[in-house]
């Protein structure tokens, strides 16, 4: 009886997530399958079939073109300096956030502000804003007697102005997920760690950051992924310039698929960067599971 | 006209008792659109026909147009086309040819300009597409400063040579040089004697096509072979990072048209070398801090054209509807009260005609821009190039490469898509 019992919530509980699982296999599975299968032939949007079977011949192609190499390197570092900074400075907001005992809903109605502006709007505000002529930073710096800085005009100052513009933008994201978790942690830790004459510092470190881990994991994971994806930004405010220091290999895929109109080899291209997404995902997950 | 009520009388006897017929139109958010969104109630009287503009940011037509133009029934009846994508669009048949409607209804298109034609209209000798309004590149400048008898005194002593509205290139760069000012002593010039348009891709491979042609370069040859690693258009390369780096704002490598035209309304310029559409915006007091102190003139040795046109693509629900509003929009009289309105006109008999020089004194200037104007590479792969130019020119203007390099890279890329195109 219990047993049948138990098959049947099973059937049941199948039955629930059938929806849900077509659903999935609908609009992720099979975009992704036809992306692979799509790669494999000669198809562009001026004549679109799959009449011209051409086998890894897009993939061996992207490691040919050189724009293709640049826009990975450059996304590497955009990656890692937002991540990075991100976290840092998210990371020290929580914490400081996390100590306030009155006005929270305040804080974090400012702080999930920039998060709610599209992100194309984020960059005609921040273009406005750091028009170098006209714009109203540059004005402000002269005020105090700095600049006039060229914010987006030289490729050094264009990249870290993209990945501050990032920061402003997402930052609160990290703020608001780590400060969930701290939230969450349990108090006699703490309680026990002070009994043995830890201080602030230690705490930290030995009890703070080992409970946090799962959070943390979680939080740079997401965050990564959606940094690879980063394109909004850059369309609006450098289209990849100037030269090819803002040049993230989203905005060069997109480039592919509907400037060139050469869907084949952008599908490869995107492949290829799932690929690179799922490795580097595969290994920071281990990597951080391992440090326990 | 006569045939054009007909016809649409014909058409509300057919439609018209059941439910209005809905026309929907995509295009570009450009002073031309508006001037055709006043009109369009003249038009929904005169037919019946309910007119629907989708208006959206350049940036995003060529995104939102394609899937429409591949599907087999896509949701606009009427496209507008940039001339960059003409090649593109005809390779994929997305057109519907007009030579047939154009027969039968008795449509002119002699009046439109053999160069927009060229561009915007036919393709191997088949009517794609009427020109709509035209973009051709003028050098706009500050005619007060030019006019000013201390200036002129100060120019010549300095050149030795009149300051007059530059008549040869080196002419043009001279000006550029000797307005380039630092007014408040600080050590910073705040008046610039030239504005660019250096943001990736159109911005600068537009901008730059200019000094190519200044320079009497060209990008290819009557057979297609590309001639861009030409001493003339390294030069132009040259003379381009010259003036955005030592005569002009800070941060020009970045900038759109709208971010540079912001700079020269604000009377911050001596000169910008633009779209012909800006030179009605710097008489708007609400957009411009220079009204009437400016004029438009030919590039020496003639700028870049640019066009757009109207066209039925072969997913349009209802392509009779369509060229039903197509002879309305470009017949005579409504040509003519776009152009009242600010319009860049693409028709002779709009330039020639006495209201609208009365009006815009300065049409006979746009109509010289037309007249000497140059065209850019159309080809299947044109919006490609561009890509690569910009990026190209960018690079240059950088200095991550010299302008060698830059040419040689942007040549030999030239060359390999006007081979995958079959040009070469």
């Amino acid at each position: 009886m219990a047993a049948t019992l138990a098959a049947r919530d099973r059937r049941f509980g199948q039955l629930m997530a059938a929806p849900g699982l077509a659903a999935l296999l609908l609009v992720i599975v099979f975009p992704i399958l036809f992306t692979l299968y799509t790669s494999a032939f000669d198809f562009t949007l001026i004549n679109p079939r799959h009449d011209t079977f051409v086998g890894l011949d897009h993939y061996a192609r992207a490691f040919g073109l050189a724009e293709f190499g640049n826009a990975l390197r450059v996304t590497l570092w955009f990656v890692v300096a937002v991540v990075v900074l991100e976290f840092a400075v998210g990371f020290l907001v929580a914490l400081m956030l996390n100590a306030v005992e009155r006005g929270k809903a305040v804080y974090y109605a400012i702080l999930l502000c920039p998060l709610l502006i599209n992100p194309v709007v984020v960059g005609l505000i921040w273009r406005m804003f750091l028009h170098p002529e006209l714009g109203i930073a540059n004005y402000v710096l002269g005020l105090v007697g700095l600049g006039p800085v060229n914010w987006l005009g030289d490729p050094t100052n264009a990249f870290w102005t993209l990945v501050a513009v990032d920061i402003w933008h997402q930052v609160s994201f990290m703020i608001v997920l780590l400060l969930a978790g701290l939230a969450s942690l349990p108090k006699e830790p703490y309680e026990a760690a002070r009994m043995e004459g830890a201080g602030t510092l230690a705490c930290f470190w030995h009890v703070t950051l080992p409970l946090m881990r799962p959070v943390i994991l979680v939080t740079l994971l997401i965050r990564l992924i959606f940094a690879v994806r980063t394109y909004d930004l850059v369309y609006i405010m450098t289209r990849g310039g100037p030269g090819q220091a803002t040049d993230l290999v989203s905005y060069f895929i997109y480039r592919q698929a509907f400037v060139g109109l050469n869907i084949g080899q952008a599908s490869a291209l995107a492949v290829l960067l799932l690929l690179i997404v799922l490795v580097l995902t595969a290994w920071l997950y281990r990597h951080m599971r391992s440090l326990v | 006209m006569r045939k054009l009520l007909l016809g649409t009388t014909i058409l509300g006897l057919g439609f018209g008792a059941a439910e209005a017929q809905t026309l929907n139109i995509l295009m570009e958010s450009v002073p031309d659109t508006r001037f055709v969104e006043e009109l369009l109630p003249e038009f929904e009287e005169a037919t019946g026909i309910d007119v629907e503009l989708e208006v959206v940011n350049y940036a995003e037509m060529h995104t939102k147009l394609v899937p429409q133009l591949v599907s087999p029934t896509g949701s606009y009846d009427v496209i507008v086309v940039d001339f960059y994508w003409v090649g593109e669009f005809a390779k994929a048949g997305w057109l519907q040819p007009l030579d047939e409607r154009i027969a039968a209804d008795g449509f002119d298109t002699s009046v439109y300009f053999d160069s927009l034609q060229d561009l915007v209209g036919q393709v191997d000798g088949e009517q794609l597409m009427l020109p709509f309004y035209n973009y051709a590149m003028g050098l706009t400048y500050r005619r007060d400063l030019l006019e000013d008898p201390a200036e002129q005194a100060a120019f010549k002593e300095k050149y030795g040579i009149e300051l007059r509205v530059p008549e040869t290139w080196d002419e043009y760069l001279q000006q550029v040089e000797f307005f380039t000012r630092d007014t408040d002593g600080d050590g910073n010039n705040d008046f610039f004697g030239v504005v660019n348009q250096g943001l990736r891709p159109d911005p600068i491979a537009m901008e730059w096509s200019n000094y190519l042609f200044a320079n009497g370069g060209r990008f290819h040859d009557e057979n297609w072979q590309p001639m861009l690693d030409s001493a003339e258009a390294v030069a132009a390369v040259e003379d381009y990072k010259r003036n955005l780096e030592e005569f002009g704002p800070l941060g020009a490598a970045s900038f759109g048209f709208d971010e540079a035209f912001n700079v020269a309304a604000q009377g911050k310029a001596y000169s910008y070398l633009t779209y012909n559409m800006f030179r009605t915006a710097y008489d708007d007091p609400s957009q411009s801090a220079v009204v009437d102190m400016v004029e438009i003139v030919a590039v020496p040795n003639g700028g870049l054209n640019g066009a757009w046109g109207w066209a039925i693509p072969n997913s349009s629900p209802d392509p009779d509807a369509a060229w039903t509003f197509l002879q309305w929009v470009e017949s005579p009289e409504i040509a003519k009260k776009r152009a009242l309105l600010g319009g860049s006109p693409t028709r002779s008999d709009v330039f020639a005609d006495e209201e609208v020089l009365a009006t815009y004194p300065y049409y006979p200037a746009l109509e010289n821009l037309l007249a000497t104007s140059h065209n850019f590479p159309v080809f299947t792969y044109t919006p490609q190039f561009v890509e690569v130019l910009g990026r190209e020119l960018s690079l240059a203007v950088t200095g991550e490469k010299t302008a060698e390099e830059a040419m040689q890279t942007a040549n030999a890329e030239l060359e390999a898509l006007l081979k995958q195109d079959g040009k070469l």
